[in-house]
């Protein structure tokens, strides 16, 4: 059962290690509807990350809370699955126990963990390799048997932070199809997080922009879908585009060097 | 790139594997002959060893049956045919052990440091000092049963107590380095002991265990040395194995729902594989040394103890092939339990980088 996701005046401080303050949260407050697909961008280090450790519970805030429905977030749980930027598939288990891994750990019964699994295997393409090792795999089909297995816990919300960041263009171009093929199959709320404009308007349907902790803006983007080129170049994209980069402190002029 | 190419890279791997083998074969030859070279020249007359040391040919040295010919080894004294004649039963070993353990002299036995010292040395002191503290008798050499008057018997029971310490030890080593994880007072308690006893080399503990648990219970002095040192270094492994899981693998599990429980099984146990394997390897090396160091040190059946009968007989004919048979047995055995415990890493690891560069 899909729920509202709630940030309530969230602040998260950390030490730096000189003894300085650092709000890496800065009273964030917003709320997400269930299925929803929201974008969280902003600059390196403004807090993307601590937003979603601090969903994912795997990050306490110093301060407020985050509540999933009527529940308030305490700890990391099956119903807040989390995609990371970096390789966190099991090394030592085959696709096919990865995927089963959450279903092992919630005891679900072998027949149904079965079914589950093969059904999100043949979601993400990976039917073949279910008995290979993920050394066997490249980057890209990786990242897929991460996005199955978060799949497969059947959470309310998938986190999402950075997870095709270390892939070529076109293994990326070929995942946002997937998750979205999967996002528009489930329903699921997504959080993902990016530093990259282009693919929050390929993905989302908010952009939440952080600046130094603070929540700057929260953007609709009510582009069509499937969003291809022409999209991307029309003129709601490109005043979309304008908006970041102006809350993100890059000129025009700046964005085009970089 | 054509068949052909295909074809040349392959040959010029297999020709690069071809030369790695002969230059790995050149090399053991070298050292090899290093070793008698060093061998030869701390024998020669001018040498400040030359009369500890005999020279490795010749009359008196070991290796004169390679003069006669590799079939040398396997006839009359050679040092196979030697340890061959005496594997099971033999009326010349009784007659050599009998010899090397004869009966202490009563002088040695009022004197406090004789007794500590007859605790290090073996059954003979013991025998007497025990008669005097009222402590278990152990068997007097001449009472033995027939059997162990051979090597097989003493080196099976050399292998099972080292075997069965270092199982001992890495159960209890795995078991409290990997609950550490989960019960932080685990490591809270165990981690200032084992570092305490971390820092002293093991070979100077193996003294205190002798006289701790003495000569007449060798399954504690031996099986309780070997536990006590592969704990210590399977606590460390498995520690610094499951420190190396990295921290995002663990995070993964815990948002897909991972309990404690299923992290252990599913995540700390196969993922420290690895690490555990080659730690367990280091310490099976270690032990082999330990057993047989504790069993020459005093234990009556062992083949640490076939070492201090030959080592007090060196004067005779036989000695050296004796020692050249039990230093080329325990190097076998310790050649083929290693390659043994490769086949079951191999398999263990298979999924990692290094287990399909040992050829999975």
């Amino acid at each position: 059962m899909s729920r509202v996701v709630s940030f309530e005046g969230l602040w998260c401080v950390f030490e730096h290690r000189s003894g300085q303050l650092v709000n890496a949260l800065h009273d964030v407050n917003f709320e997400v509807q269930p299925g929803e697909f929201v974008c969280v961008v902003g600059r390196s280090g403004h807090g993307k990350t601590t937003l979603l450790r601090v969903l994912a519970g795997l990050q306490p805030p110093t301060a407020g809370q985050t509540r999933l429905g009527e529940q308030v977030v305490e700890g990391p749980g099956a119903d807040r699955a989390m995609v990371f930027q970096q390789d966190t598939v099991f090394p030592w288990l085959h696709v096919r126990e990865n995927v089963e891994f959450g279903l092992r750990a919630l005891k679900v019964d072998d027949e149904e963990r079965k079914r589950t699994t093969a059904h999100w295997l043949e979601a993400v393409g990976l039917t073949d390799f279910a008995d290979s090792w993920p050394r066997e795999l490249s980057g890209g089909m990786r990242k897929r048997v991460a996005l199955a297995s978060a799949m497969a816990v059947g959470s309310d919300v998938i986190l999402m932070d950075e997870p095709f960041g270390s892939l070529d263009y076109f293994t990326r171009r070929n995942l946002h199809d997937v998750l979205l093929d999967l996002w528009e199959e489930t329903q699921k709320t997504i959080f993902f997080v990016t530093h990259d404009i282009e693919e929050a308007l390929i993905l989302a349907d908010r952009v939440i922009l952080l600046a130094e902790g603070k929540l700057v803006d929260d953007i609709r983007v009510d582009l069509p879908r499937p969003r291809d080129e022409d999209v991307r170049a029309s003129t709601g994209a490109v005043d979309i585009t304008k908006t970041i980069l102006a809350h993100l402190g890059i000129t025009e002029e700046e964005a085009t060097q970089v | 790139m054509t068949s052909t190419d295909v074809l040349d890279v392959r040959a010029k791997a297999q020709r690069e594997k071809r030369r790695r083998r002969i230059a790995s074969i050149i090399y053991i030859a070298i050292g090899i002959t290093l070793f008698f070279v060093a061998w030869i020249l701390l024998s020669l007359e001018v040498s400040p060893w030359h009369y500890d040391i005999p020279p490795p040919f010749g009359a008196v040295g070991p290796f004169q049956d390679i003069l006669n010919g590799v079939w040398g080894l396997f006839q009359e004294e050679g040092a196979i045919a030697h340890f061959w004649h005496n594997l099971g039963y033999s009326q010349d070993m009784k007659i050599k052990f009998v010899h090397a353990c004869p009966d202490l002299h009563p002088s040695n036995v009022n004197n406090p440091f004789r007794q500590v010292v007859s605790s290090l040395m073996g059954w003979k002191y013991t025998s007497e000092t025990a008669a005097l503290t009222g402590g278990p008798l152990p068997v007097p050499i001449g009472q033995l049963p027939d059997y162990c008057y051979g090597y097989a018997t003493h080196l099976v029971v050399t292998i099972i107590r080292i075997l069965l310490g270092a199982a001992f030890g890495t159960i209890a080593g795995l078991a409290i380095g990997l609950s550490s994880l989960v019960f932080p007072k685990v490591a809270q308690v165990f981690t200032p002991v084992a570092s305490f006893f971390g820092t002293a080399p093991i070979f100077i503990a193996a003294p205190f265990f002798v006289i701790w648990f003495g000569v007449e219970v060798p399954i504690m002095t031996t099986i309780g040395l070997v536990t006590f040192y592969t704990t210590l270094l399977m606590y460390f492994f498995s520690r610094r194995a499951a420190e190396n899981i990295p921290v995002g693998i663990v995070e993964s599990a815990l948002t897909l729902g991972g309990t404690p429980r299923s992290i252990f099984r599913w995540v700390y146990l196969p993922g420290t594989v690895p690490e555990i394997a080659g730690g367990f390897r280091i310490a099976l090396a270690g032990a082999w040394g330990l057993g047989v160091l504790v069993e020459v040190l005093g234990i009556q059946v062992g083949g640490g103890h076939l070492i201090d009968i030959w080592r007090f007989l060196i004067g005779q004919l036989q000695a050296p092939s004796a020692l050249v048979a039990l230093i080329t047995f325990y190097g076998v055995l310790a050649v083929v339990v290693d390659a043994l415990l490769l086949v079951i890493i191999r398999y263990l690891t298979r999924w990692s980088e290094a287990g399909r560069r040992l050829g999975l």
